[in-house]
């Protein structure tokens, strides 16, 4: 992989996002992937405590359009993380950890469309939630605490910075 | 004067068993600070949630159900708190002379008394709409400046590391 590694790290792109003394390029980049990250996960954990049957006068139905704050979030946060991957390959791509973090993402995803799924058509009160999506619903909120867990921990156990500099 | 108080201040924190526990436990800071991205979570996915249905997002949700939510995002606030009071006692100087750190404490005190304003002024008249119609100005005030607090607090956070004293 390094030869690939090499040549994004010496595309003018990649060197102007890593260089650029401006605090509007990679400090707002970073800036904006802590933002989507709160309403990503945080959509996701107000939705899951929901099924899980804390405030149940909630309408579920009604809540099912903060579904659309949960994938502003992810498409910000796919946006700004693709531009950080184009700012250091290396140190992501040679870290383990990184596809951890991906996987649980596509997880939790998964599992918040389930959970929408498995709860259609119920409208008031946790009698009416089903038993299964209230396990999702946990099984979700863990998903979602390892993915914060995993994304912070990134900084601390990667091991390359780039092609040629260690971390 | 204030430079005096802050260097005082700075020996003091140094010095408090919670800033030496995370200047030394190994994993202490990295777990911290994902503790710290939860809370942020919480608050944002709870209050942030609230402030949207305050400027008129997904009206048929009623005002008094969604605020049962909001203690999800107090406990997420107090985590942060705590969480952050040790980054600030495990190296206070790295913080007492950041710019970034006193924007960060000016959104807060935003956040803050906007709450206080909300609660003494908004609420109560708020609980009185039927869902579906349209917030009062009022609300729809409190909520864009909330809104606008916290992303000021999470960007000054995220932008701390690049004022470095």
């Amino acid at each position: 992989m390094d030869p690939l590694f090499t040549w994004i790290e010496a595309t003018p792109f990649s060197t102007w996002l890593r260089d650029s003394p401006s605090l509007w390029v990679f400090p707002f980049i970073l800036i904006l992937h802590t933002v989507g990250l709160a309403f990503f996960v945080g959509a996701n954990v107000a939705w899951d405590v929901r099924v899980l049957g804390f405030s149940p006068a909630i309408p579920l139905d009604a809540l099912r359009r903060y579904f659309v704050v949960m994938w502003a979030g992810f498409w910000v946060n796919a946006v700004s993380g693709v531009l950080l991957l184009i700012a250091y390959p290396t140190k992501a791509l040679t870290n383990p950890l990184f596809y951890t973090k991906l996987g649980l993402i596509a997880l939790g995803i998964v599992l918040a469309l389930r959970i929408r799924r498995e709860v259609h058509g119920t409208a008031h009160g946790t009698a009416g939630v089903p038993a299964l999506a209230r396990t999702l619903a946990g099984a979700s909120l863990a998903c979602w605490i390892a993915v914060i867990f995993a994304g912070r921990l990134l900084a601390y156990t990667c091991t390359r910075l780039m092609v040629d500099t260690t971390c | 004067m204030l430079d005096q108080v802050l260097h005082a201040v700075e020996t003091y924190l140094r010095h408090t068993p919670q800033g030496e526990f995370l200047r030394t436990a190994k994993w202490g800071w990295p777990i911290f600070e994902s503790l710290h991205f939860l809370g942020m979570s919480m608050l944002l996915g709870t209050v942030g949630v609230f402030d949207l249905r305050l400027l008129g997002f997904a009206r048929r949700i009623p005002i008094a159900a969604l605020h049962r939510l909001i203690p999800i995002g107090i406990a997420g606030f107090v985590i942060n708190v705590v969480t952050g009071f040790c980054f600030l006692s495990a190296t206070p100087d790295q913080y007492l002379f950041n710019l970034a750190f006193r924007w960060k404490l000016t959104f807060l005190t935003v956040a803050g008394l906007n709450v206080m304003i909300f609660y003494a002024r908004v609420f109560r008249r708020l609980l009185e709409t039927q869902p579906g119609t349209a917030p009062p100005l009022s609300a729809r005030m409190a909520g864009a400046v909330s809104l606008l607090a916290w992303i000021g607090v999470m960007s000054a956070g995220r932008l701390l590391t690049f004022f470095r004293p």
